[in-house]
């Protein structure tokens, strides 16, 4: 769900560009299906993370079946709020020691 | 060739994702197409089987994983839309649910007892291999024997069917060594008996066969119920001794908390211990008859195959021994599975109470259907337009069906509370028909048919009421009309409904009335003697205590002597048995009959000889329970064994046997001509065996001749059931070491006799009752329904001069139209299922002419007057107010 709101951050998309985003960014790690996507698409909806946009692309490039989603404001700050409080996590993690600093590339 | 694969893979993929919820799939069904359309291509473009594979995979696995989760988001919304209509309606949620729970719990209820009683097997291991063995005299009507100590032997030698045959008889001993003298139910039964039911032992051994030898030390074995409450679950009782029958008995064991078959012990002991099982009287002769059998059939072996054996073998005791075997009175040997034996009585009632709670959860479905009906009326509009934007007729059905489940799911909660609170009630009724009764339980069973139930009824409704709305949706937004349901096949529907329940009520009615006329009829059947002021205390002396008849003889005068010494006591007397007494009740008079002859008189060729009941009685027996004395005389203090053998009979047996004779001098002998007792008397009938029981021939011999007292009765006067204690301490005075128990006053005995039928009798008043409710709260909702539908029109009749009293008829007509119709069904089927009821009337004819009439002007007064409300409404109307509304 995290990553559907994060493929969304940059820019309004339909579902294959979402799915394809998420693949892209993930290095194919997470894979969405017709499935899972719409199931997370339609739960995103509900609770108002994210909402059909009205924007659509130019007309040559439009499928009338494809939807276009985008980031709502609440979406927006959840999504913010979500990556701070990983962003903790990882910094807590490395101060015990637990993980190591990346080392910088000179 | 690639455009047809590519069809064939999207048309898969549209199969798929059926199983999403409709509200799903109507949101991105496109979407998610056009999505699978184009990973379809890209794997196609890479060419590479696995992607194929991998994408077929996922998508698959995904739609799988999401649809569980898409249903349960509607689910929730659907519950909670369910909710907040229900909310909204409180009246029709309170009204249907409490309907329902009703219809439901009444149904738990009689269904755990049918559960436990009828259909669990016994708590036995392979307890569908537990037989019950009669010997039967079917041509004297005496249906179960007994056994007797010869005839055990030879069933046991002689049966190959059975892999264990075990005897038990049950008797009263008093127990010494622990507090007072203590009066114990003794089982008496075969060593290896709790091994035939698979039972072990708590504490403690089972019997041995070396326990049984004749001259082995005396064992008991205590019942789980007798060890908890009489020596506190003392865990140390194994190996304590007890003076019984002058011996020392030593507890051996205590039994697990079984359910005890037949009777209810409390404690066992091995056959070789009972002084009368063992006494040469009984085990010389082949006729004196006072076991039980019960065996367990081989496995493999059919009851039938059992039944044939037993059937030969009573053959050849009957060509080996012609004098203990009468050819005339019809001797026969059969068996039945213990379940069906401990269950015979209980049957007919349960399957009559099964029947009565069916009938009232079909018309408290009916009736909830109805409101559900008449509530969708007010609802189409909304209906009809969730489905103008857009929500699917299926969506539609799954919304009605949640809520009508909900509905059901908390009727069935509040039923099975209503079940779990009456359950205690149904086992203290179901105990006096069968020994099962303890087993009576709520478990998964019951709790899964209470499920069932409201399941059911959940999707009729709510199926009934989707098909219904829909049938008028289109049409209803079409006309606009106000409060819509007019239309045609949904009143239909409901008039069907109503004639439903006034036909189901009607049976039900029929059945309460049935039985309340049959129980009007037993308490008013004259019992031939005089119950009030009467009290009866069954005691029981020791044995060993009085051995010849004249120390019993003396020992009863002086009893007599001190009992009728106590301040209120009228007379007393002292008898083998008093009328009404439970036990006799149950046993019937076959336990105590026996075959005679009389003098002078020759068997035709195959004719029965006749039979009679006999009991003991001191002299002053007749004139204590009010008996008449019809001819001749009572007995006398004189008479006793020194003097000839004197018998008094009844008018029962002097119809049968001397119906144009004075039976005065007669003589007549039960031993084949030994002994010849002369009637000196002929007394009044009566129904000792129960008020439903026709007067069998009776013969009564003074207590002096055969000293045997088992009940000492008692006529005070006044509340005899206060006079209980003083008598007892009477006669405890006389011999300290008897035992009184069951002290109850005859008035009670004769009340309990009834209480059978009495309770079967509440039982189907109380469903009746419910019934009548439900259909004449139906009937009158329904008018209301009517009559706020057709106001307008109402108002017009009233506005162009109609009479009030005419639209008072009108209502009234349909209902009574509907009610009219209900009842000629109900007649019908009151008709066929007069069988069902035949059996527990008693002198009424289950097509009782006046009970018909009187159940039918009974429920058409109640429904007249459910529609009188709604018809003063009717009238009331004011025809400006009634046209302005529009």
């Amino acid at each position: 769900m995290f990553q559907i709101l994060i493929a969304l951050a940059d820019g309004d998309k339909h579902g294959y560009a979402i799915l394809k985003e998420v693949a892209r960014r993930t290095d194919n790690k997470v894979r969405l299906s017709a499935g899972t996507l719409y199931g997370n698409l339609a739960r995103l909806e509900s609770s108002g993370l994210i909402a059909e946009s009205p924007r659509r692309p130019e007309f040559a490039l439009d499928d009338e079946r494809r939807r276009y989603y985008r980031l709502t404001e609440f979406g927006r700050q959840v999504a913010v709020a979500e990556a701070q409080r990983m962003e903790e996590a990882l910094l807590q993690a490395r101060a015990t020691k637990l993980l190591r600093k990346p080392k910088l590339a000179l | 060739m690639a455009h047809h694969d590519e069809s064939l893979s999207q048309k898969f993929f549209r199969a798929l994702l059926r199983l999403l919820p409709f509200d799903f799939r109507a949101n991105y069904q496109g979407e998610m197409e056009g999505l699978f359309h184009q990973q379809h291509r890209d794997v196609e473009k890479e060419g590479s089987l696995l992607a194929a594979f991998r994408l077929w995979k996922e998508t698959i696995l995904g739609i799988f994983t999401t649809a569980p989760r898409a249903h349960w988001e509607i689910l929730k919304s659907d519950v909670f839309y369910a909710v907040r209509m229900m909310r909204k309606n409180l009246a029709f949620t309170f009204l249907a649910v409490l309907t329902l729970a009703l219809g439901i719990g009444v149904n738990s209820a009689i269904f755990s007892v049918v559960h436990s009683v009828l259909l669990r097997p016994l708590p036995y291991p392979d307890g569908q291999q537990l037989i019950f063995l009669r010997q039967q005299e079917t041509r004297l009507g005496i249906t179960d024997l007994g056994f007797s100590v010869k005839e055990i032997r030879d069933f046991r030698d002689q049966n190959h069917s059975l892999s264990g045959l075990v005897e038990y008889h049950t008797m009263s001993f008093i127990l010494y060594g622990h507090g007072d003298p203590d009066r114990v139910r003794t089982g008496v039964v075969s060593w290896n008996y709790f091994d035939l039911f698979g039972v072990k032992p708590l504490l403690g051994r089972d019997f041995t066969s070396e326990d049984e030898k004749p001259g082995a030390p005396a064992v008991l074995l205590l019942s789980f119920e007798y060890w908890k409450n009489n020596f506190a679950s003392d865990p140390q009782i194994v190996g304590k001794t007890f003076e019984m029958n002058d011996k020392i008995h030593t507890v051996i064991g205590v039994l697990p908390p079984v359910p005890q078959y037949p009777n209810y012990n409390d404690v066992y002991m091995p056959t070789s211990a009972c002084p009368f099982r063992s006494s040469p009287m009984h085990t010389e002769s082949r006729t004196m008859r006072m076991m039980e059998l019960f065996g367990r059939l081989k496995p493999g072996v059919s009851p039938a195959q059992a039944r044939a054996e037993f059937s030969t073998i009573a053959a050849n005791l009957e060509r080996t021994y012609p004098k203990d075997y009468p050819v005339n009175v019809g001797y026969a040997a059969t068996a039945a599975p213990l379940q069906y034996e401990l269950t015979r009585e209980a049957r007919p009632v349960l399957l009559l109470l099964l029947s009565a709670a069916g009938f009232v959860l079909l018309i408290a479905c009916a009736n909830v259907a109805n409101l559900i009906l008449s509530r969708m009326a007010r609802r189409e509009r909304e209906l009809a337009l969730r489905t103008a934007l857009g929500a699917g007729r299926s969506r539609l059905l799954r919304q009605l069906l949640t809520e009508s489940f909900l509905l059901a799911f908390l009727s069935g909660v509040l039923g099975l509370l209503l079940a779990f609170d009456s359950l205690n009630l149904l086992t203290d009724f179901m105990a006096r028909l069968t020994p099962r009764a303890r087993e009576i339980h709520i478990d998964a069973g019951v709790l899964l048919f209470t499920l069932a139930a409201a399941l059911g009824t959940s999707i009729i409704f709510g199926t009934l009421s989707a098909l219904f709305s829909r049938a008028n949706l289109a049409s209803s937004l079409k006309e606009g009309t106000p409060g819509a349901g007019t239309g045609f096949r949904q009143n239909r529907l409901r008039d069907a409904l109503i004639v439903c329940q006034v036909a189901f009520s009607f049976m039900l009615l029929i059945g309460a009335g049935l039985t309340v006329r049959s129980l009007i009829k037993l308490q008013s059947v004259d019992p031939g003697f005089k119950p009030e002021h009467a009290l009866a205390l069954r005691t029981t002396f020791s044995f060993s205590k009085y051995t010849n008849s004249d120390q019993s003889r003396v020992m009863v005068k002086k009893l007599l002597d001190r009992v009728e010494a106590v301040p209120g006591v009228l007379s007393a007397t002292v008898s083998n048995r008093f009328p009404f007494e439970p036990e006799m009740i149950a046993a019937g008079p076959e336990s105590v009959s026996f075959s005679f002859q009389v003098e002078g008189r020759q068997l035709e060729p195959g004719q029965a000889p006749p039979v009679s009941t006999f009991s003991a009685v001191s002299p002053g027996y007749f004139r204590t329970l009010g008996i008449p004395l019809r001819e001749g005389r009572f007995f006398t203090e004189t008479d006793d064994e020194k003097g000839p053998i004197v018998a008094i009979v009844n008018e029962a047996m002097q119809r049968q046997l001397w119906p144009n004779e004075n039976p005065i001098g007669k003589r007549i002998s039960a031993d084949g001509g030994q002994h010849w007792g002369q009637i000196v008397g002929v007394v009044g009938d009566v129904r000792e065996f129960g008020l439903d029981h026709a007067p069998v021939p009776e013969l009564y011999v003074p207590q002096a001749i055969n000293p045997a007292a088992g009940a000492v009765v008692v006529r005070t006067t006044a509340d005899p059931g206060g006079l209980s204690r003083a008598v007892t301490a009477a006669i405890h005075e006389v011999d300290p070491q008897a035992a009184v128990t069951h002290t109850l006053t005859l008035d009670q005995a004769r009340s309990e006799s009834i209480a059978s039928p009495r309770l079967t009798t509440s039982l189907l008043g109380i469903f009746a009752g419910l019934a009548l409710l439900i259909a004449a709260a139906g009937i009158g909702g329904i008018m209301a329904l009517m009559v706020s539908q057709r106001v307008r029109e109402i108002g017009i009749r009233i506005a162009l001069g109609a009479q009030r009293w005419k639209i008072v008829y009108m209502v009234l007509r349909r209902g009574l139209l509907l009610t009219g119709l209900g009842l000629t069904i109900g007649v019908a089927g009151a008709v066929a299922l007069a069988g069902l009821l035949k059996s527990l009337l008693f002198e009424v004819p289950p097509t009782d002419a006046l009970t018909f009439t009187g159940v039918a002007l009974l429920l058409l007064a109640a429904t007249a007057l459910a529609c009188y409300l709604p018809a003063r409404r009717a009238a009331a109307v004011d025809p400006n107010i009634a046209l302005r509304a529009e």
